[in-house]
């Protein structure tokens, strides 16, 4: 993708996230995720699942005795984020992206889905510097 | 603004399902031996236009009205008040206790359950009501679930035998659709909650149904249910649903295919899993 569009295109997952990440997200039971702490961790993007009933992003993260980590990070229903914008090549294979999480209460390399930013600046979901 | 079309009711959003819809229905009509119910009409002017997708508004509470302790279904402290006898009081308690403590499972999370009716109207994820001279189909993408009322003149079932969305015949007041269900399974095999605070009834459950648009873009749907197993009076709850922008698309939703949240049966617990299906939590 272009650059510019990409940025457009970012630029309206970010909008239409700005509503929607609560809800979606909200499905299920909310006891796994601390919706108080807000986690940052960078990494790779392994996978991004793009199914129903959520998409989950899967990012491989060095931790910090350097060893490598995968993260399962869950966002909300492929259908109402596609209406939104985000698409499975949103989060491409490879690419090195930031993400803010609301981790797992018990410490699992788990988190819900606040916003991530990749290397070239854009960002998708809730993102404030 | 245009006048909307009253000739038909299938929107544009939905027109692949809903051709889809109408030609299983008409192939099961047909298969009604010298039934007189189920006569294939085309005619469906007077019928009101309620084509497009619908979104519910105000959130999966399903009795915002009622409701206290603030937030959404899940909000600790929350809950609503139904008028419930003593014997479903306790069902509720227990089931908001369990809520409190992250360990009521959602019965929609047993990915091929369907959300059987009232809840049918307490989804999030779009809408569309399918408008026939002899039925109409309540589609909504979450799930996906399908309930039909039929407005053919058919008498209910004689003997119903509960069913997750039970049996509703109804006919039209003016603009209004009007339609009793009757034949809820309920609570009785403990998977068919109203929403996550974990509301319930029984399978006595006789609700009457009024549906309109009260302006061009909103459509209310109240609900007067009376159950003589768990209600000491009706309980009317009323939901509201907004017509999304035209061109709205809805897609698949199938809830197994890659449900990482399933419920423990042994714990109510809500899991969650990695990407091997190992649990991280």
């Amino acid at each position: 993708m272009k650059s510019i569009n990409r940025l457009a295109f970012l630029t309206l997952v970010v909008v239409g996230s700005l509503i929607l990440v609560q809800p979606v997200i909200a499905h299920h039971s909310g006891a796994g995720f601390n919706s108080a702490e807000v986690k940052e961790v960078t990494g790779t993007i392994k996978e991004f699942q793009f199914k129903n009933p959520h998409v989950w992003i899967q990012v491989l993260v060095r931790n910090a005795e350097g060893q490598e980590e995968e993260w399962s990070v869950e966002w909300g229903s492929p259908n109402v984020l596609a209406r939104q914008g985000v698409r499975p090549s949103t989060f491409p294979p490879g690419a090195t992206v930031t993400m803010r999480v609301n981790p797992m209460l018990n410490g699992a390399p788990a988190g819900g889905f606040i916003g991530a930013k990749f290397a070239d600046g854009t960002s998708v979901g809730r993102w404030q510097e | 603004m245009t006048t909307p079309t009253r000739r038909t009711s299938v929107s544009l959003g939905g027109v692949l399902q809903a051709k889809f819809a109408v030609a299983a229905l008409a192939g099961t009509l047909a298969l009604i031996p010298g039934s007189g119910y189920g006569q294939q009409q085309t005619d469906v002017d007077g019928l009101p236009d309620w084509s497009g997708a619908w979104a519910m508004q105000g959130g999966t509470v399903f009795d915002r009205a009622t409701w206290t302790g603030g937030g959404g279904a899940i909000t600790v402290g929350s809950r609503a008040h139904p008028p419930y006898n003593a014997e479903w009081e306790a069902i509720y308690t227990r089931h908001v206790d369990l809520k409190d403590q992250f360990l009521l499972p959602d019965t929609n999370s047993i990915c091929g359950i369907p959300t059987g009716f009232p809840r049918i109207f307490n989804l999030p994820d779009p809408y569309e009501f399918v408008v026939r001279p002899e039925q109409v189909w309540i589609l909504t993408e979450n799930g996906p679930n399908v309930a039909r009322i039929y407005t053919d003149g058919r008498p209910h079932l004689e003997e119903p035998w509960g069913t997750y969305t039970g049996d509703s015949v109804g006919h039209w007041e003016g603009d209004a659709l009007v339609f009793t269900t009757i034949g809820l399974k309920g609570w009785r095999d403990q998977d068919q909650i109203l929403d996550r605070s974990g509301l319930v009834l029984s399978d006595a459950a006789h609700v009457t149904t009024r549906m309109r648009k009260t302006t061009d873009r909103t459509l209310e749907v109240q609900m007067t249910i009376e159950d003589s197993g768990a209600l000491t009076k009706p309980w009317i709850v009323t939901k509201t649903f907004e017509k999304m922008p035209a061109g709205t698309h809805l897609f698949d939703y199938g809830c197994a295919e890659n449900n990482r949240n399933p419920v423990d049966p042994s714990t109510g617990r809500t899991l969650m899993l990695g990407p091997d299906g190992e649990k991280l939590n």
